[in-house]
């Protein structure tokens, strides 16, 4: 199976730790009691999220807490970023071509004009 | 088959309609402004009509090739633009970015051009179609990204993805 930052927030439910955690770190049975699914399955979802570099599990005392690592997200919003980016930076190209063109318009009519005379 | 939200870009553009128009229309003029400054199109094939399709491939700085595809759906000249945009093969099939196979796999762009005499406006609405629920999902959580509480602070792939394009 994949393990990337897509794959990660591919599933609501991970979405959903991702929100939880993010926050602040909790224990994995603060996390578990959010939800209705089962805790063998919230903790299937938190190894994911562990395998994709988006939470870290440390261990504090008798505890494991679960810690957002927020900055692989910047991938997620770099990829809309770059969608974003598809008809910004056509427009951007688009912009100078027309200004280009008519440019040369302007100057092919005033060399006409100055053959006249 | 899910879509995503709608994204909306909005330009104006110092020219008459009929320029831009003939600008997005014209294979000689589409060809001088598509790919960006300084990448060279390694083929490109404009068929300019309902159903037709624009075709084109880019040179990566790696000596790649990126293939895209614009499939048009409604064009009402020189007013209304439909297309679908797509990363694309040799042989214009469908194809996944690269990089992020998760992605949707086709956006559909509605292009209006307004009339303002000297300058036209040009607005671009977009949003993924033909996608499952999840990417869907996956494309608008990631629009409203800022959900997660961080803003996106460009990072290496970001730029890597920049020398692709």
């Amino acid at each position: 199976m994949r393990r990337d930052v897509f794959q990660a927030i591919a599933d609501p439910t991970r979405r959903k730790i991702l929100n939880i955690v993010s926050h602040k770190a909790l224990n994995l049975n603060s996390v578990a009691e959010q939800f209705k699914v089962s805790r063998p399955a919230i903790s299937k979802h938190i190894k994911i999220l562990t395998e994709c570099g988006l939470i870290v599990v440390k261990q504090q005392g008798r505890e494991r807490f679960c810690e957002a690592k927020l900055k692989k997200l910047n991938e997620v919003s770099d990829w809309v970023e770059q969608y974003r980016k598809f008809w910004d930076q056509k427009l951007d190209s688009l912009e100078i071509y027309l200004e280009k063109l008519q440019a040369k318009d302007k100057s092919s009519k005033k060399n006409k004009k100055h053959g006249r005379k | 088959m899910a879509e995503s939200k709608d994204f909306i870009t909005t330009r104006v553009l110092n020219a008459p309609r009929q320029l831009v128009w003939d600008a997005y229309s014209e294979e000689k003029h589409l060809l001088q402004w598509w790919g960006p400054a300084g990448v060279k199109m390694a083929k490109a094939t404009l068929d300019f009509k309902s159903g037709g399709m624009f075709h084109y491939g880019m040179y990566a700085p790696d000596g790649s090739i990126m293939w895209g595809k614009l499939v048009f759906g409604e064009i009402v000249a020189p007013k209304k633009l439909v297309c679908t945009v797509s990363f694309s093969d040799e042989n214009a099939g469908f194809s996944r970015h690269p990089l992020a196979p998760m992605w949707p796999l086709e956006t559909l762009s509605v292009t209006t051009f307004e009339d303002m005499g000297a300058q036209t406006k040009v607005t671009v609405n977009w949003k993924a179609i033909n996608c499952s629920e999840e990417e869907a999902a996956l494309f608008d959580n990631s629009h409203d990204g800022m959900n997660y509480g961080m803003k996106g602070t460009f990072d290496q792939l970001n730029e890597y993805i920049k020398t692709l394009i």
